[in-house]
Order: C-alpha cells, then structure tokens, then sequence
C-alpha cells in the first residue's frame, strides 16, 4: 500500500468516525435520550481515537500515530465491556433504546474491535512507511480537509453538549433533561 | 463537568495535531487517554452481579 493509499484510508476513517458520533448525536437530539456518563466516555473515546488519523493525514503514516489509536480503542473496548456487562442480567432492559437489536453501547463494543483489527490490518502493509516524495499528506488533499474539520466539528459539538447536559457539576448517572436547559 | 472538560481536551489535541507541531499533540494525546482512564476509574465503582 502507498502512503497516498493509506492517507486516503484514514481519512475515510475519519468519515467513518463521524458517522458514529453524528448518529450518537442524532439518537440524543431525534428520540431525547441523554447519554449516560459511561455513554459519554465512549463517544470521547471515539474522538480520541481520531488523533492518529488526523497525524496520518497531516505528516504521513507513521507507526506511532496508529499505536495511539490503538489505545484509544483498546481503552474504548473496556469502557464499553463494562456497560455490556452491567446489563447482561437475564431480565435487564439495558440502557437506552436498541438500534438494529443492539443498544449504543453494544455496538460501540463492535466499533472498537472492529478499529482494532483494522488497525492491526494496515500495519502490516510497510510501504506506507517509506519516504514518498510524489505523496504529499497535506497538499490538494481536500478529501483528508474535509474529513478533519468534520470530526473536529463533531467534537466541538460535544463540548457543548456535555456542558448542557452536565452543567458545572458531576453528571447524573441517569440523566433525563439538561441541566443547563431545566427551569 | 468531567466529560465536558475531556471533550475540550480531545478537541483541542485535535487542533494542535491539525496545526501544532506533533511532538505537543502526542504528548497531549498521553495526558488526555491517562484522564481518560482515571475518569473511567472513577466511574467504574458499582459493583458487576455476574453470577446467573
């Protein structure tokens, strides 16, 4: 694979980030249902799993840059293992609404593994790591733009999110309106 | 009020891995994943009923 290929990758990674937090969001603002304070460590650790990407994009693919993300889904996998297994009682309805059978959490579980095997995949191609001077990561790169300012606008959603949500203080491990928004 | 600080923490290791130099944004990406974990931590307190 060539680094342009694999810059091209990530950026497609990105989109694909995006998508995952654009629905999270659209399931918070479309049914009203708040994330708890576990759902929101997911969706920030899905965030944070986007930093590599974004590296890849603006320096070139480097090993390290996929070693960070690769933490961040490990961590992603626990966080999410955990809220799989607080409902995994028989009779428990879990939290929130299920989408396609699963519930948010579940398939957050799903998407991390899934990051990890992907990123386990593209290291094993080693050309990407080779100096190319025709691949330059940032020039006319408008697909790789798009896909940073994207996820980075998604974030910024959240911070303000959070903060309606939260307010200044710990947030409810159920919550049901915004704390900022209640009268 | 934790999360809402984590998301401005990710959002801004975002903007300096888009436009800073890259030794800040990885050490500011460990700084972040280690909140994270500890965030986790914290809220990781309830007890797990496994037996059934």
């Amino acid at each position: 694979m060539t680094q342009t290929r694999a810059i091209a990758l990530n950026a497609l990674s990105l989109y694909a980030l995006a998508l995952l937090l654009a629905a999270a969001f659209a399931a918070q603002l479309l049914l009203g249902e708040l994330p708890c304070p576990l759902c929101l460590l997911q969706r920030i650790m899905f965030a944070t799993l986007a930093i590599g990407p974004i590296l890849n994009i603006r320096f070139g693919p480097r090993p390290s840059h996929y070693a960070m993300s690769l933490l961040a889904a490990v961590a992603g996998a626990v966080v999410s293992t955990r809220q799989v297994l607080l409902h995994i009682m028989p009779g428990d309805a879990g939290y929130g609404s299920a989408l396609l059978g699963y519930h948010y959490y579940t398939w957050a579980l799903i998407g991390f593994i899934a990051a990890i095997v992907l990123l386990a995949a593209i290291l094993l191609f080693d050309r990407q790591f080779e100096d190319d001077a025709a691949a330059s990561p940032l020039a006319g790169n408008l697909f790789g733009y798009a896909a940073v300012c994207l996820v980075i606008g998604l974030t910024a959603m959240n911070v303000v999110s959070a903060f309606l949500e939260c307010g200044p203080r710990a947030c409810a491990d159920n919550p049901v309106v915004y704390e900022l928004l209640k009268r | 009020m934790e999360f809402t600080l984590l998301f401005l923490a990710i959002f801004i290791v975002m903007l300096v891995a888009w436009r800073g130099p890259r030794p800040l944004a990885m050490g500011l990406f460990a700084a972040v994943l280690i909140a994270c974990v500890a965030t986790y931590l914290h809220h990781a307190t309830d007890v797990l009923k496994l037996s059934f």
